[in-house]
């Protein structure tokens, strides 16, 4: 006999309120129903009542952890229809906080899985870990979360003594390849709690169109920093992990292996970051009708941009976000069919869902 | 040849892609969605999302389909006269939130397919127009 387990809209395994209704043969989980909605707060909508200042503010509030990239993909889009090229400090700068973004990302995802997994030391220690990704954030932008870094033709803030950033890097390196890349890599018990659970095989990963992690831990090698490079990724030398078993176990080795790269990516455009300006300089932003587009490879996968604009208005005629839980999550349902009911908290959170943004 | 290079031939259309903010473009002709979205199939492009734009006064919508393929964004812009049009739900599993999505905030009907609520705007009737609230 089968019955309903409903899990969430609030639920001490859930992260953000969102609703899974699973149908259950003992404790074997043979389908189930996905309900998100619960953080809709229209910004789409919202976005077109903001001129482009107002707006690149409303879209750092899409989402609490990746708020940064939201403004970048974003500008990005209204930069095309604003002619506007950043220069090449602004586009280093870009990168460096995108990079620490997704470290800040994945080790806070980290210490999440690790509490699912029953592992609540390792939590503590990569909250630790988090804190300090949030320091270097902090001491490049003056702010924790909302970053206010991103705007039309450059960045706010310059990086005024890349060295210090460089030693707090350094630092943070050594914490996390002592602490938490080992662990996620070797240890036994994040072995037997991940491996084989939540599969998502490369064919449903394709036919389900997830991206980032989830998709590279599927065997799927795409990234938008290497596919359609922005910002100042074509100067950079980076390796874009894939892992072929597509279960929790190979997501967690993708993130720990992007944690190593995004070290590489940070020192490296760190040590070549160029002189010059931080932005155009052009105070009054003339916009042309038409749509743009951009697409960013965020800590979670490729956002992606819609923007348009008529000639001489304040503001967007439409804003349009495609985030990557939104193509993400609907795959949580192939992964949970035949999984144990007790597992099913922790493959839901190996994709590392954010339903702020995937609601908007 | 590119596999991007030879698809407008092989959708039947006789102008070339055009490139405009950041999108590969390819006006659809008489082609279906349906149509579209099994050779976007057959090139393994990797679907990515529906974009919806309501056009002034009884104009109806616009809705611009969008694949990746190596790379590169492609565009379709289809015109809605009324308020439907074939779902590809079925032909490409990856399009199923974002219909269910723009039926709930649009009230287009994607035909050929149920829909099962995304809670979007629970309680409220499909279709309502945001735009129209926030100038009350």
């Amino acid at each position: 006999m089968s019955y309903k387990i409903p899990m969430g809209p609030y639920h001490p395994a859930l992260e953000e309120p969102y609703k899974l209704d699973l149908i259950c043969e003992g404790e074997t989980v043979c389908d189930a129903k996905l309900h998100i909605g619960f953080n809709f707060r229209g910004i789409e909508h919202l976005a077109e009542t903001r001129n482009y200042i107002q707006v690149t503010a409303l879209m750092e509030r899409v989402c609490g952890i990746c708020s940064n990239i939201h403004t970048l993909t974003l500008c990005q889009a209204m930069e095309q229809l604003a002619g506007q090229a950043p220069p090449p400090r602004a586009k280093y700068i870009r990168v460096i906080m995108a990079e620490l973004e997704r470290l800040h990302s994945h080790v806070l995802w980290a210490g999440i899985a690790s509490k699912l997994m029953g592992f609540k030391t390792m939590f503590m220690t990569c909250f630790e870990i988090r804190e300090k990704v949030m320091d270097v954030l902090a001491a490049i932008s003056g702010n924790r979360v909302n970053y206010s870094m991103n705007r039309i033709g450059g960045v706010n803030r310059d990086i005024q003594d890349p060295q210090a950033i460089l030693a707090m890097i350094n630092q943070l390196e050594s914490e996390m390849m002592h602490a938490v890349i080992p662990i996620f890599t070797t240890s036994s018990t994040a072995r037997s709690r991940c491996a084989g659970i939540g599969v998502l095989n490369e064919e449903k990963a394709i036919s389900c169109g997830v991206v980032g992690p989830t998709a590279r831990a599927s065997g799927l090698p795409q990234d938008i920093r290497r596919a359609a490079p922005y910002a100042a990724y074509p100067e950079l030398e980076f390796n874009v992990p894939v892992e072929s078993a597509g279960d929790v176990r190979a997501r967690l080795l993708v993130r720990a292996l992007e944690i190593i790269e995004s070290i590489s990516i940070l020192r490296q455009a760190l040590e070549k970051l160029p002189p010059g300006e931080i932005d155009t300089g052009d105070d009054k932003v003339k916009f042309i009708t038409g749509t743009a587009t951009s697409r960013v490879e965020a800590p979670r996968g490729e956002v992606m941009y819609s923007v348009s604009w008529k000639e001489g208005s304040r503001n967007p005629s439409r804003v349009h976000v495609r985030t990557p839980t939104y193509v993400n999550m609907p795959a949580v349902r192939w992964m949970v069919q035949g999984a144990r009911l007790a597992d099913t908290p922790l493959i839901q959170a190996s994709i590392d869902p954010c339903y702020s943004c995937t609601d908007r | 040849m590119s596999l991007i290079e030879s698809l407008p031939h092989k959708l039947g259309s006789s102008v070339p892609w055009m490139e405009k903010g950041g999108v590969l473009w390819l006006d659809p002709g008489p082609l279906t969605v349906r149509d579209l979205c099994a050779e976007m199939n057959a090139a393994r492009a990797r679907f990515i999302t529906i974009t919806t734009y309501q056009l002034p006064g009884t104009e109806g919508f616009r809705l611009e389909y969008h694949w990746d393929i190596e790379g590169q964004l492609l565009g379709f812009p289809f015109k809605l006269e009324g308020n439907s049009i074939d779902s590809i739900y079925d032909m490409c599993e990856a399009a199923d939130w974002i219909e269910r999505e723009i039926h709930e905030e649009y009230a287009i009907e994607f035909t050929g397919r149920e829909y099962e609520p995304l809670l979007l705007r629970a309680g409220d009737t499909p279709g309502v127009n945001l735009r129209e609230e926030v100038k009350k």
